[in-house]
This record gives structure tokens, C-alpha cells and sequence, in this order.
């Protein structure tokens, strides 16, 4: 018989072990914030088919200080949660070489963050003043 | 006590050893080989080798020259029968690998680039950026696991041959995850285990580098040849001893004293040009670069580092850019370990062990003495590197060898029969017994840690770079008493699970055995030649008595046993060693003489 | 040998499975240069203080992969991280992470072995070649293509950093993907067909999460998590059939 006897470390707590993780966590956790905007936003598109008093309803639900804090954290949430994606993005892109150079992850986020702000000024512009 | 039976066993899973294996896998796949490895295949030492492997392929090249080459830098002690066959073989030896995958670095044409390295007079180089022994070895173990013949043995330690009827019959390994001893039967064993410099202090050599291959066959009657001629690589980072590449020479840098002088045109390989230009100056072979700084130091001119004199390596004019992308792994050693950035700053390198000439001996068939055993790789001395290797000859010694080390095994092995099986595990069980005692005998007083360090301040003392008759005297007496001594080592850890103290204290008396050859190799070898330099009147190469190898045979508690061998000269007789513009003048009267225009 | 100037103290991990039932920290005082490295320290310990204690090293150089350790909850290799940046506080040295301990600092890595064999690391020719044909053609920007991939240095660094191979260790896991997409991505490989089975698997590419910590720490700039998660885009392009636009170029058939 061996006389080994591997030592197999449990996994509890592993996020909380490096702060790497935690970011992750927080990352990961930013979805879930952004999953309730999005069911708000849909339950708005929904109430304006119920016509007219529904979708006044709705929004005067909206302005109540409860919601505007809950709108200004998950902004702000979004906003990670888009910086996050943008630095991810190009690890799901093939290796780009144009004219013998490489394209580098900073520029791919660049460019993802460029279209972000521009479709941002364009529906905000549209929302203001169409 | 397990028993395993393969038809070959191989020890080492480095370049040579994969190599054979796959050798053996391709030719027959009904035989049953057993890979054996100390530690997991992809931490070989083969993987720290940084330059390239040479092989002919440009149409100014030949195979001649590289013959010339091969057997001027070996100071005219290679078996040029075997530097024939080599040369013949390299190239294609270097596009097997790159069908494998080897990741060879390319001209925009997308054929081979090759580059040039000391010693070499056509370019003739094949490099994968400057990692080429990572890509080769990472390429042979990769292959390696297309062929189902080929049982791996990883983080098996072997401490013994098992010889009987005047053959190699199979290993004893201890399995280091556990303890427990497994004999390994075989009809033929191929030593891959590589070299042993470990047995001096300041080395590039990765700890595992402790000639066990060596002390075993030499235990057993297999002499251990040219074991003097241990390679000083001129540019290894003071006090780690860590390799900066040839290849930085070859790309085109300096190396100069404190005053910012090329020095090294004052030593016969002038004149110094900006651009390298192939056996002048930094592109001289690796052992006149060592003396030259070792005179450098005598006079005065080195710098003074916390680890020893040093000289500096100057790659500021190559530029980041080229740099990066053809020493990257320099770059990063410089950068990381030194905090010096290569493109600004100078730097500070000083010689260090490096390479093991010698071996034990082996034939063009990898034939050890001893029938059934072969050796390949930085193990064996099979004649190729003389009393001094050229840098890019060993990786591709390693690929060359270790495929005729499998073919001749497999074909050995065909025909050859196992003695009676209780006999072989009898001497198997006592093979076990001589090992545990080193951990189970109690009142030992010496610690292996101590007579190592005490091992190799002493071969650095005494078989430096230059030699003298005392000095190698005062280092063969202090092994001597260093073995005396080891029969009196405690191993404090009594443990089965990765006893990583007792495998230490076996690598000790494989690394004694080794050292009291070269020392005592090194004492009688009365002239200077290659790597092997005296200051005591011996100062000259001397073709009249010592044109021949030096075999040491083992003789138990007593110093070894020198004889000496005649080297075997097939189409070059020794010439005049000269590099530079000197050796340009040589070759030409060379040419003269031999009659061609 | 040490200078002695200076001592630092490093806390070991320690884990004799004959005699203890679980594994403890041991500290030792180490007095070092100002050029040493973890590994350095270490090795000081095994040979000045406790000969007992079992580390795997080698080259001292960080290409052969031996020394990976967590050091100060960091997945490390030891001959590159030096003491003097710890120094005055304590180094804390652990075995890797998500890999059984066997001793000490020492951790069983058979199933990341057994995962490298699975994947067919080698080359699957596109094309048959003779030796005395020589070498296939390949231009610097297809070699270019895969050999950062093909740097990996088996230091498993990867495997200790990623928390899915702690969580799930069916996962390939992030060396051995990278290692699979080194051989599609070679110009000289079939690509994608000889391992698609292996990368489509739920214990493949989907099993990343792109944690992104593996990259972070390879010390050979490899980038596993690029490996892995572009071949997700392959994955699902596969999946639905698309297999002309499976990247990259030339390497799919």
C-alpha cells in the first residue's frame, strides 16, 4: 500500500481569497442589477400598449426617490458593467494582423467604446429633441 | 516491490531520450518501451537551451565545412568517423522535428532561417527565437504521445542499473510520489540522462543535472571518457550562473572590458569589425571567449560585481525592437532578474559551467562496453564535441543520437533474451537495500547538503578554467575524502511520500563519483587542449602523447582507473587551432597544402 | 550562499501525509541577498535548516515550469519573484492552488497530464511532406498566428489562478486549450476537425467563464483566456453549421 494521501483543499470562500476575484464577483453580480433594469424598461413597453393611464402610471412609478436612487446605481452599474465588457471583448476575437501589425486589445476596446458613446449621444439626442 | 517488462528502457525524457523513444514507436510499434524520468519530460534540461541546432542547408554551405568546423573546434580530439556521420545527418534530423511542429523560425520566404554561432564559419544555425530547446523539447514530448508503445514513467528516480551475464538487463527506480521501488525489466537500456554540471558551483545547469546516467554505468564497469573537458560558456549571469545565449553574439553583440574596449582582439581573434563576421571575436568558440576573459580578470580590466568579476555583454546597438523579437527570453532574464533593460544598458556577464563534454563512452551505434546499454545525448561521449563543442552542435547531437540509440536498442532487443527472472529481481532487491540504507542507517553525522557545497567550491578551485598540477591534486585529494565521508551521511527525512532529501542525498554520490573523474581525468591529461588549459608548463597542445581520449574506469573506494584511447582521425589531421584573421591565414594554408585551389 | 545583511521570514506550507492529518504553515528566518529569489529562500531552508522540505525546481530560469507555488495568495513561479520585494514583511509560500497536496509544496498534476494527452497535441498534417522534401513552408506571419500559444511552459500557474478548474475540475482548463489552439491555429495543422470534440465539449471552451485571471499571471504572455474564448465565437459557428467562417484562415478545412 501507498502512503500517499492527497490533500484536497476545500473551495469555500475562494472569491473573497484575492482581490482579483472579488472584482470578478462584482463583475459577474453587475448582470443581475442590470437583468432588473431590463424587465422595468420592458414593463414600460408593455403598460404603453395598455394605452395612455397605463404608461402614465408606470412612469409616475418611476419618480419616486426609491426608484431614482435604485436608476442612478444601476446606471452607474451598467457603466462598469460596459467597461468590463469592452476589456473582455477581444478575447473572443481571432487574432487581428493588419499591414504586418497587430491590432492590439486596447484599441478593439477603444473601438467598442467609441460605438457605445456615439449610439449613446445618438438616442439621448433623438429622445431630446426628435 | 513492483516489476515492470518493457522490451527497451529509457532513462531521461529530455531530447535525446523522447527522441529514441520515438524512434523505437515509429520502427516497431509491437515493442514495448518504458520512458523513465526523474521528473516530468517538459522540465529536461533540453528545455533551457537557448541558441539553436546546426545543420547545412545553405548553398554556400557544406557538409565539409561543418565537418572542419565541428572537428577545429573540438581541438582535433573528435572520432571523425563519428563528426562525419553527424554533419550527414543534421539537417535532416532538424525537418523530421519541423514536421513535427517545431516551431522553427523562418526567412519572409517562409523556408528556414539558420544564424550564425561561435565557431561556425557558413551560417548554418536553425532557431526557434531564442528558446530552441523549449520549442524541440516541447515538440519531441508532444509527439511522444502519439504512440501507444510508449509507457511513460514520470517522477521515477533510478538508482541503479540491473547488469547480469555481462548485459544490461533493466532499472531499478524508485517512484517518487510514493516511495515504493519498481525494477524495470528490459533487453536493452538507453541512458538519456544528460550531463553533470552540477558538480561545480557557478553552472547554467538546472538542479537536476547531476550525472546520474554517468555514476550508474560507471558503477558498473562502463568507462566515463574525456570527463576533463567540462565547457565554460563565456556569458552566464554572475552569481545564478543563469545562460545568456550565444546567439547574442551571433546577432551581433559586444563584449567588452571596463573600458569599453573589445578585448578580445588582443587574444588572436581580431580584428574586431562592427559587423560579427563568423570565427572572429565574440564569434570565437566558447572556450578561447572563457580564457580570454580569465586573462581579462588577471590584468585587471573586468568588473567587480558582488558575484565575481565580469565583462560586460553589450546589445545597446541591436535595438529594442530587434531585440525583442530575437532574444525575447534575454530580454526578459536581463530585464526580471538584473533590472538592466538590454537596449540602454550593458550586461555584466562572467563564464560559467555549462556543458559536459565527455561521457560515457560510446560508439557511432550509441554501443556503450557494456552490451545492452546505450547512451545518447550530453550523457555519452561518442566523439562529436571533441575537448570542446561547438554552440548548436548539441541539440542536434541529441536528435541525430538518440534516434540511433533507439534503432540499435530495438534491433539489440529483438534478439536478446532476459536472464532467469529471480535472478534479475534478486539483485534488484539488493539494489533497493543499498538505497534505503542511505535513509534507514542511523548515527551518520554529514549532511549531503554540505559535502555538495564543499564538492563544488573544490572543482571550481581546482578545475577552473586554467589548471595547475597542485591545485587539480588538492581537488582529486578532497574528493576522495568528500566520498570517504558520504558513507557517514543522515538523511533526517525517514519518509516514503516525496523524500525529496533522500533523492538529494543519491544525486550527491552520483554527482562525487563524477567530479573524482573529472578531477583525476584532468590531473593526468598532462597538456592543454580545448577546454582542458595548465599554467604549470603544460601549456601546449601535445599530439605526440596525447592525441588520445582519457577512460576512466571505476575502482570501487580508490581513485579511478585512467587509461587512454586513440582518437580515431579519418580526413583532418590536427592543424593549427586558429580563429580570426588567423585562422582565416590557417585554413588558407590548409587549402594550400591539401592541394585544391 | 547568503550574504547575511538582511533576514526575511518565509512561512511554508508543510504537509507530511505518514504523519500529519492535515497541512500547516511553518515559518523560518532567512537571511538573504538582495538578488535572491523565493526559490532561493526556499532552498536556503532545505539545505541550511530542514532538509525535509520538498519543493520541485529546476532551472532556475522560469522555462522549465518546475517552481510554481502560491506565494502570498499569488500563483507565482519562485525563481522569478524575488524576496527584497516582500521584504521587511513575511512571505507566505503555499503549494498551487486546485491540485491535490502531496507533500508539502509539492502537488499531484496527473490530470492536467492526462488532459495534454487527450487533446492530440501534435501535428495533424494538412498535407503530406517527405523528409527529402523538406521543411513545409511557413511565413513569419502564420508562424505568428500561434507562437504565442506555443509558449506555454506547462507551469500550471493557469490552473491554480482559474476557479472553474477548482469548482469543476473536468474542465480542460486553460494550459491545455491553449496548447489545442496552438496546433489549429499552426498553418501546417488540419485544425479545427482533429479536436472539435474536445473544444465543443462542456468541459472545453464552455467551461470558461472568462475569469481572465489566467492570463494575468502566465508568465510567458501566452494568454490562455484569448485561446480559449475566441474559439468559443468557432464553437457556436460549428455548432450552427457555419464551419467556412471558422477562424483562423487556413487552418480549418
Amino acid at each position: 500500500m501507498s502512503a500517499r494521501k492527497p490533500y484536497v483543499r476545500p473551495m469555500d470562500g475562494w472569491w473573497r481569497r484575492n482581490p482579483f476575484f472579488l472584482r470578478y464577483m462584482v463583475r459577474e453580480s453587475s448582470a443581475v442589477l442590470l437583468a432588473i433594469y431590463a424587465v422595468i424598461l420592458l414593463t414600460g413597453v408593455f403598460r404603453l400598449s395598455q394605452g395612455e393611464a397605463a404608461y402614465a402610471a408606470w412612469f409616475a412609478a418611476l419618480t419616486c426617490p426609491f426608484s431614482i436612487l435604485f436608476h442612478w446605481v444601476a446606471l452607474l452599474t451598467v457603466c462598469y458593467h460596459a467597461y468590463t465588457w469592452w476589456k473582455v471583448m477581444p478575447k473572443t476575437m481571432p487574432m487581428l494582423v493588419i499591414g504586418g501589425r497587430r491590432i492590439s486589445e486596447v484599441a478593439l476596446s477603444g473601438i467598442g467604446w467609441a460605438a457605445t458613446l456615439a449610439m449613446s449621444v445618438a438616442v439621448y439626442a433623438l429622445a431630446r429633441w426628435a | 516491490m513492483e516489476v515492470f517488462n518493457a522490451d527497451i528502457v529509457i532513462v531521461g525524457a529530455g531530447g535525446a531520450g523522447l527522441r529514441a523513444a520515438i524512434a523505437i514507436a515509429q520502427t516497431d510499434p509491437t515493442l514495448n518501451v518504458a520512458l523513465v524520468s526523474k521528473v516530468y519530460p517538459m522540465r529536461s534540461h533540453t528545455v533551457a537551451a537557448e541558441g539553436g541546432a546546426a545543420g547545412v542547408v545553405r548553398d554556400d554551405d557544406s557538409l565539409e565545412y561543418h565537418f572542419n568546423d565541428t572537428v577545429g573546434g573540438g581541438d582535433w580530439l573528435c572520432d571523425q568517423n563519428v563528426v562525419e556521420y553527424f554533419v550527414a545527418h543534421c539537417a535532416e534530423e532538424l525537418t523530421q522535428l519541423e514536421h513535427w511542429g517545431c516551431p522553427w523560425s523562418r526567412k519572409p520566404d517562409g523556408h528556414i532561417n539558420v544564424r550564425s554561432f561561435g565557431g561556425m564559419k557558413i551560417d548554418r544555425t536553425w532557431f526557434a527565437a531564442d528558446k530552441s530547446g523549449f520549442h524541440m523539447l516541447h515538440t519531441l514530448f508532444q509527439t511522444s504521445i502519439k504512440y501507444p508503445s510508449i509507457k511513460r514513467f514520470d517522477e521515477y528516480f533510478c538508482v541503479d542499473l540491473i547488469v547480469e551475464d555481462g548485459r544490461c538487463q533493466g532499472v531499478l527506480a524508485i517512484e517518487v510520489a510514493s516511495g515504493k521501488f519498481t525494477f524495470l525489466r528490459a533487453n536493452a537500456v538507453i541512458l538519456g540522462t544528460g550531463g553533470a554540471g552540477r558538480v561545480f558551483r557557478e553552472n547554467t545547469n538546472g538542479g537536476i543535472v547531476t550525472g546520474d546516467g554517468m555514476a550508474m554505468a560507471y558503477r558498473h564497469g562502463a568507462p566515463l571518457r574525456d570527463m576533463e573537458f567540462m565547457q565554460y560558456h563565456p556569458t552566464c549571469m554572475p552569481g545564478t550562473g543563469l545562460l545568456f545565449t550565444e546567439a547574442c553574439r551571433g546577432e551581433g553583440g559586444f563584449l567588452l572590458n571596463k573600458d569599453g574596449y573589445r578585448f578580445l582582439q588582443d587574444y588572436g581573434l581580431g580584428p574586431a569589425e562592427d559587423q560579427p563576421r563568423n570565427k572572429f571575436m565574440e564569434l570565437g568558440p566558447r572556450d578561447r571567449l572563457s580564457q580570454s576573459i580569465w586573462h581579462e580578470e588577471r590584468k585587471g580590466r573586468t568588473i567587480t560585481t558582488p558575484h565575481g568579476e565580469a565583462v560586460y555583454l553589450d546589445l545597446r546597438h541591436l535595438g529594442e525592437k530587434k531585440l525583442r523579437e530575437r532574444l525575447p527570453l534575454i530580454y526578459e532574464l536581463a530585464e526580471e532578474y538584473m533590472g538592466i533593460d538590454p537596449a540602454h544598458a550593458c550586461i555584466p556577464v562572467r563564464p560559467g559551467i555549462h556543458y559536459t563534454m565527455g561521457g560515457i563512452y560510446a560508439n557511432l551505434e550509441a554501443e556503450t562496453p557494456l552490451p545492452g546499454l546505450y547512451a545518447a545525448g550530453e550523457c555519452a561521449s561518442n566523439g562529436i564535441h571533441g575537448a570542446n563543442r561547438l554552440g548548436s552542435n548539441s541539440l542536434v547531437d541529441i536528435i541525430v543520437f538518440g534516434k540511433m540509440a533507439g534503432l540499435k536498442a530495438a534491433q539489440f532487443s529483438r534478439s536478446a533474451q532476459n536472464s532467469n527472472a529471480s535472478v534479475l529481481e534478486k539483485q534488484a532487491k539488493a539494489a533497493q537495500d543499498r538505497a534505503l540504507s542511505l535513509v534507514t542507517r542511523t548515527g551518520g553525522k554529514e549532511r549531503h547538503s554540505v559535502l555538495r557545497r564543499e564538492m563544488s567550491k573544490s572543482m571550481e578551485s581546482g578545475c577552473g578554467i586554467y589548471r595547475t598540477g597542485p591545485e587539480m591534486q588538492a581537488t582529486c585529494d578532497k574528493i576522495g575524502e568528500l566520498r570517504e565521508r558520504y558513507k557517514n551521511l543522515n538523511v533526517e527525512d525517514k519518509s516514503s511520500v516525496w523524500n525529496s532529501d533522500w533523492l538529494g542525498a543519491l544525486e550527491v554520490g552520483y554527482l562525487l563519483d563524477v567530479a573524482e573523474v573529472v578531477a583525476y581525468s584532468a590531473l593526468n591529461r598532462k597538456e592543454s587542449r580545448g577546454a582542458h588549459q595548465r599554467l604549470d608548463g603544460y601549456e601546449q597542445r601535445d599530439d605526440v602523447n596525447y592525441l588520445k581520449h582519457t577512460l576512466a574506469y571505476y575502482n570501487g573506494d580508490n581513485p579511478p582507473r585512467i587509461e587512454y584511447q586513440d582518437v580515431i582521425i579519418t580526413k583532418s589531421k590536427p592543424g593549427t587551432r586558429a580563429y580570426g584573421a588567423a585562422g582565416v591565414a590557417a585554413d588558407e594554408q590548409r587549402t594550400k597544402e591539401a592541394g585544391n585551389v | 550562499m547568503s550574504d547575511g545583511t538582511r533576514t526575511i521570514e518565509i512561512e511554508t506550507l508543510r504537509y507530511r501525509p505518514e504523519q500529519d492529518t492535515e497541512p500547516h504553515y511553518q515559518t523560518f528566518s532567512v537571511p538573504f541577498a538582495d538578488d535572491w529569489s523565493v526559490l532561493q529562500g526556499l532552498q536556503y531552508i532545505k539545505d541550511d535548516l530542514d532538509s525535509s522540505l520538498s519543493f520541485r525546481w529546476s532551472c532556475r530560469m522560469a522555462i522549465c515550469g518546475s517552481c510554481g507555488f502560491m506565494i502570498n495568495g499569488q500563483p507565482r513561479l519562485g525563481c522569478q519573484t524575488f524576496l527584497r520585494n516582500y521584504y521587511p514583511n513575511k512571505v507566505r509560500v503555499g503549494p498551487l492552488e486546485h491540485f491535490p497536496i502531496e507533500r508539502d509544496l509539492v502537488v499531484g498534476i496527473e490530470d492536467f497530464i492526462g488532459k495534454l494527452e487527450g487533446i492530440k497535441p501534435y501535428i495533424v498534417p494538412k498535407e503530406s511532406r517527405t523528409l527529402a522534401q523538406g521543411e513545409y513552408l511557413q511565413t513569419p506571419a502564420q508562424r505568428d498566428q500561434y507562437e504565442q500559444f506555443s509558449s506555454c511552459i506547462n507551469c500550471l500557474l493557469c490552473y491554480a489562478a482559474c476557479p472553474q478548474y477548482g469548482l469543476n475540475p473536468e474542465f480542460t482548463g486553460p494550459a491545455v486549450l491553449a496548447l489545442l489552439h496552438r496546433y489549429n491555429a499552426d498553418s501546417r495543422d488540419q485544425g479545427w476537425e482533429a479536436r472539435k470534440e474536445v473544444v465543443n465539449a462542456e468541459e472545453g471552451v464552455w467551461g470558461c467563464m472568462l475569469v481572465g485571471y489566467c492570463s494575468e499571471v502566465c508568465p510567458k504572455g501566452v494568454d490562455p483566456a484569448h485561446a480559449i474564448n475566441q474559439n468559443k465565437v468557432n464553437s457556436t459557428l460549428d455548432y450552427f453549421g457555419v464551419k467556412k467562417f471558422l477562424l483562423p484562415k487556413g487552418a480549418a478545412e
